[in-house]
């Protein structure tokens, strides 16, 4: 659900209007970023990327996965709940 | 034209709240002429012409009633006073005790009852955060030096050495504790407290209680960048729902009358309280600057009127402090050492 609050800017600029923090994200981040707030699912994200850039599968799911885990370490996702 | 005098002008390095609150005043819907109060004639809101008409030295509130009583009746004859909102700790208790007598002078205050004013001792925050639903980090209060040695072995460090009411050290170690419990004991006496450190979000939330259990609007914000003295110097607006229904627990439970402070760190999914302040603290302009005048509508309840009460505001908003000199003549100094007023 934190995801849905976040403020994210065009130029990567994400602000946390709860706990006042704020992150700055690159192209693919910001990428992840809209789609997860769009509610698509990580599988969902991953064939969004393979449509949108020329990665291969396997670096699409390594992105994916790494920001996903940011994302955790920062308390911002939970799969189970966003 | 309102007369008001505000306290707390010392705009230093560890700043009073008095020139943020006069700001407020001045921004405000209320003409205003303000009369600020000293108790140093280097004061730098001394000196403020542009925001303080007037000012008087006081008394040091250590000196007693009487003295302080006279020197607030004088102001008044000179001013014309019909308000004062005082800004420091150390003053507070005196205004309590003297605020009928003021109003029957036609001096309005607006603030706590002594009841209320006590909440503020570290040992009554366990029981002020579980009356409001929120947790305060693992506590000791001790009273001899065997107690703080069996605390110390109960807590995970580093752990905060803290007075009942002022002063907060940081130790790492049982014998950098051990120093500082002897330091606080020499300067504040018993009991001192002993309390986990929490690592999370340090959050601050401003408001004024009507006194009857409802508010004139809340503000929370986190602060970004502190001192060397923990004080803010930048912040940002939040809009912690959470934190904000304590705070209007806060005012509900305790149907808190005038300004206060919330201290808290935030951590996941849990509030914890560390202080009370029962008064604005200093970067109360913050809540000005984002539309919700917490001073004016305190001026507004001390004199009898219906003060705004929605608090909105946008997450996101930057509070800066900067440092900033002037030159001005040394006459304003003569005043203030030879006359004490200017």
């Amino acid at each position: 659900m934190k995801i849905s609050r976040l403020a994210i800017s065009d130029e990567g600029f994400v602000f946390d209007p709860e706990t006042g923090n704020s992150y700055t994200v690159n192209e693919t981040g910001l990428f992840i970023l809209q789609k997860l707030k769009e509610g698509l699912s990580p599988t969902a994200i991953v064939e969004a990327i393979l449509e949108e850039y020329e990665v291969s599968p396997e670096e699409a799911e390594r992105d994916v996965e790494e920001f996903l885990e940011g994302l955790r370490r920062f308390g911002l996702w939970r799969e189970s709940h966003d | 034209m309102i007369k008001v005098a505000v306290s707390g002008i010392n705009a230093v390095d560890n700043p009073g709240p008095g020139i943020g609150i006069i700001k407020g005043l001045r921004e405000g819907s209320l003409s205003v002429s303000v009369v600020g109060l000293a108790y140093d004639a280097m004061e730098p809101g001394v000196y403020l012409e542009q925001l303080i008409e007037r000012a008087y030295l006081m008394p040091y509130p250590s000196e007693g009633e009487a003295p302080f009583l006279n020197r607030l009746l004088y102001i008044r004859e000179k001013e014309d006073l019909e308000a004062i909102i005082p800004a420091l700790d150390a003053e507070l208790p005196l205004f309590i005790d003297l605020q009928e007598r003021l109003s029957a002078y036609g001096i309005k205050t607006f603030l706590p009852s002594k009841e209320q004013f006590r909440l503020r001792a570290k040992d009554r925050l366990p029981a002020v955060a579980e009356t409001i639903g929120i947790k305060i980090p693992a506590t000791l209060v001790v009273t001899s030096y065997e107690e703080f040695s069996r605390a110390l072995s109960q807590l995970k460090f580093p752990v905060m050495v803290k007075g009942l009411f002022y002063k907060a050290l940081k130790a790492h170690t049982p014998a950098e504790a051990e120093q500082y419990f002897h330091s606080i004991l020499a300067e504040w006496g018993f009991p001192v407290i002993l309390q986990e450190v929490v690592a999370g979000e340090e959050m601050n939330v401003v408001g004024v209680g009507d006194g009857e259990g409802g508010h004139f609007g809340l503000v929370t914000i986190k602060k970004l960048w502190i001192t060397s003295l923990g004080k803010i110097w930048t912040g940002v607006t939040v809009t912690h729902q959470r934190l904000l229904s304590a705070a209007e627990e806060f005012v509900r439970a305790f149907r808190w009358r005038g300004a206060f402070e919330l201290e808290t760190i935030v951590k996941d999914e849990e509030i914890y309280l560390i202080e009370i302040n029962p008064r604005f603290p200093a970067w109360i302009y913050f809540a000005v600057g984002v539309g919700v005048n917490l001073p004016e509508r305190l001026l507004k309840a001390a004199l009898g009127e219906e003060p705004e009460r929605e608090s909105h505001y946008e997450a996101g908003k930057l509070y800066i402090r900067f440092t900033d000199d002037f030159v001005t003549d040394i006459q304003i100094f003569q005043h203030m050492v030879t006359r004490g007023e200017r």
